[in-house]
C-alpha cells in the first residue's frame, strides 16, 4: 500500500503555509491550491509519495503548470548554508553576538538556487530609505501574477526590498524569509492518507472534537494497551446452501471456538478508533497484501495494464474462504490501477462465474480478526471510514477487507435482542416456484432480507458468545455503564483500553476497583452476592456501593501523554512555542481478571521478615 | 524453517484460552508488580520442591501445577509448600562447609527425606494445597507485560515511546522493520506484534522484525528468549556492528519499510540506509572492497521508508538530523514524549471522620472550623468563669468539662460521623487524581523522518505516458476566484439546458396525455 498514487486516492496535500488539503485525487481533472497555482492532477497520479513538488510556470504552449520534483538537496539549502557559514560553526557565538548583520557580507541571507550559487544580493537593489517594504502591495500582486520560478523570485524581491532587512538580527532575518516563503513559494507535498495523517489534519483543521480530540500519542497508547493486532488468517463458516423455503433455523449455529482474535470496540469518535485498530489488524487498506501490490508494480513497470495482473489470480493462496474476497480484491486493485476507469464500475466488470452467489443464510463474516462495534444510535457512525473507500451504508460496496472484518451491532441488540424487529423478526420463505413467479424487484428485495436476517443473526449470537479478546472504547457514554454490559463478553485476561478527553469519568471508573473497595467485596459487604457462582458474579448488575463487581479487573491503572515537538536548527533547537491545547487525552487500562470460586484470604507472609532479609534466597521462610 | 517444525504460535500474538506447559505466563503479584515465569510441565520433583517447580513470592508460593491450564486472567491462590527442608539441602550441595558443620545434627534425616521425595515423585507429584497467605493472577504475555517484567541488559524503550513510534513509523501487519540495537526487545516484542500478519510459509514475504545487536552476551540472550517466545522465525536477530556492516542480510536486502535506530550514534548508521549505494565520504567505517561492490538497500524500493531514532541527549539529535538532510530524508521531526500516570485515590477531610491511614482530620469547610472553635471558646469561657480554688478542683473541672466538650461534638459535628454511617468508607470523601510520586520526565528524543522512494527521469517519462496530461475537466480543491466563476456559469448553463428540455419534456408528455384523453 501506499507505495505510488492511485487514481481516485484520497490523498494529503501539505501546502507550504503548514495547512493540509484532503482531497481525492480524480483522474484528469485540475487541482487547485488556491493562492499556490493549480496543476493537472494526471501529474501526481502514479507518483510516489512524500515528494515534494514545484509548480512550475507554465510553457507558452501550455495551459497548465507542470511540476518538478524538489530534491532534498534544494529543500534544505538554506540549513547548509548556515550550517557551513561561520555563525553556526560556533552556534553559541551567533547567539550570545546577536549579531546585526549588514547588508553587504551576504551568506546568512542572500538567496540560494538548487545549485547553491547565490543569485541575488542585497546591493542589486536601491533601498528607499523610509518605508519598511519598499515594494507596494500593487507591486507584489505584479510579481505574483508573473509568477515565475515558483514563487523564489517573489520571496527574494522581498527580502531585498525590506529597508531594514540590515538591521535585523540573524533570527529574525530567518523568521522574516520563513514567514516570505510559507506565503508565496509554490510547493506542495503528497501524503497518504493513513491514520496517522487523517487523525492529524481532522484534529488541527477540521473538528478536533469530532474525534474527541484523540491525538496520536493517545492513539498509539489505546491500540498498544488494547493488545490490538492481527488476529489469524481468516475463516469462514461453511456455507449452509439453504433453500429459500428454509427458514430460521437453518442459519450456521455460531462456533465458540473459532471464533478468535475478535476485539470489541465502542466508538464515538466517527470511526477514527475504528481505523486505528483495522490499520493495526491490517484490515483498513485494499490490497493489502504486499507482495501482489510490489508484482503489480513490477507488472506496470513493463507491460500493459491487465492482461498479466489477471494471470496472478491463480497464484493467490486460497484458503477456506468461500473464495469471493481474495480474488475480487486483486482483480479489484488491478481496476484501479487502470487509468481512465472510475471506481464505480468495478463491480460490474468482476468475473461472475468465478464465485458463484453463496446462499442467504450463509454467514459473509470472518470468524477470525474482527472488530465489532456496539453503537448507541440504529446506525453506527464511522463516517470517516470513507476516506479507506469505505462506506457502511452503502448496500452493494464494492471489495474491501473491512466488509467481512467489521461487525456493528446496536446496544439494543447486544442486550435486549429480542425487542430489535430485524433480529427477532423470522426470515421470509417461499418455495422456488413462487419466488420464481415473482418479479425480480421483489425477489430481490425477499433475498435481501433473508440476508440481512443472517447477517444480524451472526453478529449478535457471536457476540454474545463473548470471549472478546480485548475491548477498546473511545466514547462520550459513562465508562462504567459500558464495562457493566462488556466486562462478561471478555476473554479471562483480555485487555481493556478505554480514551476519554477529560480523567473524571476514567477516575470514577477506576474508582470502582479500587484497593479499599475490592477488600470490602472480598470481606463480604455485598450480601447480596452471597452464594452466587462466579458466571452469576460476572454479570451481576451492580449497586449503588458496588457499581462493578471490583475482582473482574487487575492492574487498573490510568495514564496520560503528550508529545512535546522540538525545532532542530543549526544553533536553533528549541522546543516550539505553542502547541495544541484543549483536552490532554487519558487512557484507562486493565485485564479482565477471572476470580477463584469461593473466599480468597490473603493475609500475606510478612511475619518473618528478618529471616528472610538473612537469607540469600527468597526461598527460605 | 517452516510451519511444521514451529511448536505454535507464539503466546505474545495467540495465547489461546489456557496456560500451556513450557509456555510465558506473566504473574500479576500487584499492580506493578510482575514476573515472567516459564510454565513448567508436571514431571516430577523439581529443584528440591515435592510440588514440582514452584514460585515463591512475598504472597506465599506459587506451585507451577495449580497454574497450568486454567484460563488467562484466573487468580490463583498460594499453596502450602515446604520451603524449608529443601532450602537447606541447596546449600549443603552447593558445598558450604560451614553450613554443612552447623546443620550436621539434622543431615541425615535431610538427606532420607529427600530420597522419599525423589523416589515416588516420578511417579506422582505432591497435590499442591491451597494455602491463606495470598494470591496471584497469571496474565497472557503482551509487549506492555513484558515491557515492565523483562530483565533488564540495557536501557528499556517503554510503552508511551514504543507505541507513540510504531504509530508514526508505520509499523503495520506485513511490514518489514529494522530494528538496530535489540537491547532488551521490549521494542522487538512490540515490533513483532504489530508487523506480524502470520508465520511465513516458504519464500514468502511477510511481516518481519530484522533486529541487529552488537552486543553479543546480550546478543545470545535475546536469541534465546525470542526461541523462548516462539518468535524466532519473525524476527531475524543479527550480531552486527552496523555502523560498519550496513544492514544487509546474507548479502540480502531486507527491504524494510521502517526503520528504528535506538543507537548511540545514529548518523554512523544513516548513510547504510541510503537508496543508492552511499558516497565513501559518509560511510566512515572500513568497508571492504568486496563489501563495496555488491552493496544491496537495506529499503524497500517501492515505498517511502519511515525512520525513527532515539537519542536521549540533544547534541545526537542535531548530528543525526544533519545527517539526515544531507541523505535525503524528509518530514523531519523531533518529539519527546512526556508520560503520566495517575493514581486515584479517595480524598478525607474532616474533623469527625474515624483515625484511618490516609484520613486528614482537619476541618473539612469553614463551618466545622467556627463550629469548632466556637465550642472552644465556650470551654474556655466556661473554664474560666470557674473559682480558681486549688489544683483539686481544677481536676475535677478538667473532667466536668470534657464530657460536656464531647456532648457538643455529638450535637454539632456529629452530624457528618452520622451520615457517614450510611455511605460505605470507601466512597467517602472526594475521588481525586494526582501523580505518581516519581516521574519520568526525559527518555529519549525521538526524531522521525521520510525517505520517499527513488524517482528517476525514466519512472516520471513511464508515468507520463499512462497518465498522459491535457484532458481535465473539472477542477477540485481550493479555487480562485476566477476558476470558481467559470465552473459556477458552465454549471448554471447546464442546469438551464437540463431545465429546459425538462420542461420541454413535460410539455411534450402533456401534449400526449391531453391525446389519449382527447
Amino acid at each position: 500500500m501506499h507505495s505510488v498514487v492511485r487514481p481516485n486516492a484520497w490523498v494529503a496535500l501539505k501546502l507550504p503555509s503548514g495547512s493540509t488539503k484532503v482531497i481525492q485525487i480524480a483522474p484528469n481533472t485540475t487541482i487547485s491550491l488556491g493562492k499556490y497555482g493549480s496543476f493537472p492532477s494526471n501529474l501526481i497520479i502514479g507518483r510516489p509519495y512524500h515528494l515534494t513538488f514545484e509548480l512550475q510556470d507554465k510553457l507558452p504552449n501550455e495551459t497548465f503548470s507542470r511540476l518538478r520534483v524538489v530534491p532534498a538537496d534544494e529543500l534544505y539549502a538554506e540549513v547548509f548554508a548556515e550550517e557551513a557559514g561561520p555563525g553556526c560553526a560556533t552556534p553559541d557565538a551567533a547567539g550570545a553576538n546577536d549579531t546585526v548583520i549588514s547588508t553587504t557580507d551576504g551568506e546568512e541571507f542572500s538567496l540560494v538556487d538548487d545549485k547553491g550559487n547565490v543569485v541575488a544580493r542585497s546591493n542589486r537593489e536601491v533601498l528607499d530609505e523610509n518605508a519598511r517594504q519598499t515594494l507596494t502591495q500593487d507591486e507584489i500582486e505584479e510579481l505574483k501574477r508573473e509568477g515565475t520560478n515558483a514563487g523564489k523570485d517573489v520571496i527574494a524581491k522581498l527580502l531585498l526590498s525590506h529597508t531594514a532587512l540590515d538591521q535585523k538580527t540573524s533570527f529574525s532575518l530567518a523568521k522574516y524569509k520563513l514567514l516570505k516563503t510559507k506565503k508565496y513559494i509554490r510547493r506542495f507535498q503528497v501524503l497518504p492518507i493513513d491514520v496517522e495523517n487523517l487523525a492529524h489534519w481532522q484534529l488541527e483543521e477540521r473538528d478536533a472534537s469530532k474525534i474527541m480530540d484523540m491525538r496520536a500519542e493517545m492513539i498509539g497508547l489505546v491500540g498498544c494497551w488494547g493488545n490490538v493486532h492481527y488476529g489469524g488468517d481468516e475463516v469462514f463458516l461453511p456455507d449452509p446452501k439453504t433453500s429459500s423455503a428454509e427458514g430460521a433455523g437453518a442459519c450456521v449455529p455460531v462456533d465458540r471456538d473459532v471464533l478468535k482474535g475478535r476485539w470489541l470496540a465502542v466508538d464515538d469518535t466517527c470511526g477514527l478508533l475504528v481505523a486505528a485498530m483495522a490499520e493495526r489488524m491490517g484490515i483498513l487498506y485494499e490490497g493489502e497484501n504486499t507482495e501482489s501490490e510490489v508484482k503489480a508494480e513490477e507488472h506496470k513497470g513493463m507491460a500493459t495494464e491487465q492482461a498479466p495482473a489477471r494471470s496472478e489470480i491463480p497464484e493467490k493462496p486460497q484458503s477456506n474462504t468461500p473464495a469471493t474476497e481474495s480474488t475480487q480484491k486483486d482483480g479489484d486493485a488491478e481496476m484501479t490501477d487502470a487509468p481512465t476507469k472510475p471506481v464505480k464500475r468495478e463491480s460490474d466488470v468482476k468475473p461472475k462465474q468465478l464465485n458463484p452467489r453463496p446462499s442467504d443464510f450463509a454467514t459473509p463474516y470472518s470468524q477470525t480478526n474482527t472488530i465489532t462495534v456496539i453503537h448507541a444510535t440504529s446506525q453506527p457512525n464511522l463516517s470517516l471510514l470513507n476516506y479507506w473507500g469505505f462506506d457502511i451504508t452503502a448496500p452493494n460496496h464494492p471489495p474491501h477487507p473491512l466488509l467481512n472484518h467489521l461487525l456493528t451491532l446496536s446496544w439494543l441488540q447486544l442486550l435486549k435482542p429480542e425487542l430489535d424487529t430485524a433480529y427477532s423478526t423470522p426470515p421470509p420463505t417461499a418455495t422456488p416456484e413462487t419466488l420464481a413467479s415473482w418479479k425480480p424487484s421483489r425477489r430481490g428485495n425477499f433475498h435481501r432480507k433473508r440476508r440481512r436476517y443472517a447477517r444480524i443473526r451472526h453478529i449478535v449470537d457471536s457476540t454474545r458468545t463473548g470471549n472478546f479478546s480485548g475491548l477498546v472504547c473511545a466514547s462520550t457514554m459513562d465508562p462504567i455503564s459500558i464495562l457493566r454490559h462488556t466486562l462478561p463478553l471478555l476473554a479471562g485476561g483480555a485487555p481493556v483500553a478505554i480514551y476519554s478527553p477529560s480523567v473524571e469519568s476514567l477516575a470514577a471508573l477506576a474508582d470502582c476497583f479500587s484497593v479499599p473497595r475490592r477488600t470490602a467485596w472480598v470481606s463480604g459487604a455485598a450480601p447480596e452476592i452471597e452464594g452466587m457462582s462466579n458466571e452469576e458474579l460476572e454479570r451481576w448488575p451492580g449497586n449503588e456501593r458496588f457499581p462493578l463487581n471490583p475482582t473482574l479487573l487487575q492492574g487498573v491503572s490510568i495514564q496520560t501523554s503528550r508529545a512535546r515537538r522540538w525545532q532542530v536548527l543549526p544553533g536553533r533547537t528549541h522546543p516550539l512555542m505553542t502547541e495544541r491545547g484543549g483536552a490532554d487525552g487519558y487512557v484507562f487500562t486493565a485485564w479482565k481478571a477471572i476470580p477463584a470460586e469461593g473466599k480468597v484470604a490473603a493475609k500475606g507472609k510478612f511475619k518473618r521478615r528478618k529471616v528472610e532479609s538473612e537469607a540469600a534466597t527468597p526461598a527460605a521462610a | 524453517m517452516t510451519a511444521t517444525t514451529r511448536n505454535g504460535v507464539s503466546p505474545f500474538l495467540d495465547p489461546g484460552p489456557h496456560t500451556k506447559a513450557n509456555s510465558l505466563a506473566i504473574l500479576q503479584l500487584s499492580r506493578d508488580n510482575l514476573l515472567p515465569v516459564y510454565l513448567k510441565p508436571l514431571t516430577g520433583e523439581h529443584d528440591g520442591y515435592a510440588e514440582g517447580a514452584v514460585v515463591n513470592t512475598r504472597y506465599g508460593s506459587f506451585p507451577h501445577s495449580t497454574m497450568l491450564n486454567v484460563p488467562w486472567g484466573s487468580q490463583i491462590r498460594a499453596s502450602k509448600v515446604d520451603t524449608g527442608s529443601r532450602g537447606r539441602k541447596r546449600k549443603r550441595e552447593d558445598g558450604d562447609d560451614a553450613f554443612r558443620e552447623a546443620t550436621g545434627a539434622s543431615e541425615k534425616d535431610n538427606e532420607d527425606l529427600a530420597t522419599a521425595v525423589t523416589g515416588d515423585s516420578a511417579a506422582a507429584v505432591k497435590q499442591a494445597v491451597a494455602d491463606t497467605s495470598g494470591f496471584i493472577h497469571v496474565l497472557p504475555p503482551t509487549p506492555e507485560l513484558w515491557t515492565t517484567s523483562l530483565p533488564h541488559r540495557t536501557q528499556v524503550v517503554y510503552t508511551p515511546d514504543y507505541s507513540y513510534i510504531l504509530h508514526r513509523i508505520r509499523a503495520r501487519p506485513g511490514s518489514v522493520l529494522i530494528e538496530a540495537g535489540a537491547g532488551s526487545g521490549s521494542f522487538t516484542h512490540a515490533a513483532v506484534r504489530a508487523v506480524y500478519n502470520g508465520y511465513p510459509a516458504e519464500g514468502e514475504r511477510k511481516g518481519k522484525v530484522f533486529s541487529f545487536e552488537f552486543h553479543e552476551q546480550r546478543y545470545h540472550k535475546m536469541k534465546q528468549e525470542l526461541s523462548d517466545h516462539g518468535l524466532d522465525e519473525l524476527v531475524q536477530l543479527t550480531h552486527r556492528d552496523v555502523y560498519n556492516g550496513g544492514f544487509a542480510v546474507d548479502g540480502k536486502s531486507p527491504e524494510a519499510d521502517a526503520v528504528f535506530l535506538d543507537l548511540p550514534a545514529p548518523w554512523e548508521a544513516l548513510p547504510h540506509l541510503s537508496r543508492r549505494r552511499p558516497a565513501s565520504s559518509h560511510v566512515n567505517g572500513s568497508a571492504t572492497g568486496n563489501e563495496q561492490t555488491d552493496w544491496v538497500s537495506p529499503l524497500n524500493p517501492n515505498k517511502s521508508v519511515y525512520l525513527c531514532t532515539f537519542s536521549p541527549c540533544i547534541e545526537q539529535v542535531t548530528r543525526t538530523v544533519s545527517a539526515m538532510r544531507r541523505l535525503g530524508w524528509v518530514d523531519i521531526d523531533m518529539v519527546e514524549i512526556a508520560n503520566r500516570k495517575l493514581h486515584t485515590s479517595r480524598e478525607r477531610v474532616g474533623l469527625n471522620l474515624n483515625f484511618d491511614r490516609g484520613v486528614n482530620n482537619s476541618a473539612h469547610d469553614v463551618e466545622e472550623a467556627i463550629t469548632r472553635l466556637a465550642e472552644i471558646e465556650a470551654r474556655f469561657r466556661e473554664h474560666a468563669a470557674k473559682p480558681r480554688d486549688g489544683d483539686e478542683e481544677m481536676d475535677s473541672a478538667d473532667e466536668a468539662a470534657e464530657p460536656a466538650g464531647q456532648n457538643s461534638a455529638a450535637t454539632n459535628g456529629g452530624t457528618p460521623a452520622e451520615a457517614t454511617s450510611g455511605t460505605a468508607p470507601w466512597m467517602e470523601g472526594r475521588l481525586i487524581t494526582r501523580g505518581e510520586p516519581e516521574i519520568k520526565t526525559h527518555t529519549s528524543y525521538l526524531v522521525f523522518a521520510v525517505l520517499p522512494r527513488e524517482w528517476t527521469e525514466e519512472d516520471e517519462a513511464a508515468a507520463a505516458v499512462k497518465f498522459p496530461v491535457g484532458k481535465e475537466q473539472k477542477v477540485i480543491g481550493a479555487m480562485d476566484r476566477a476558476a470558481r466563476k467559470q465552473e459556477r456559469r458552465e454549471q448554471l448553463q447546464q442546469q438551464q439546458q437540463g431545465a429546459s428540455s425538462r420542461k420541454a419534456r413535460r410539455k411534450e408528455r402533456d401534449e400526449k396525455m391531453a391525446e389519449v384523453s382527447g
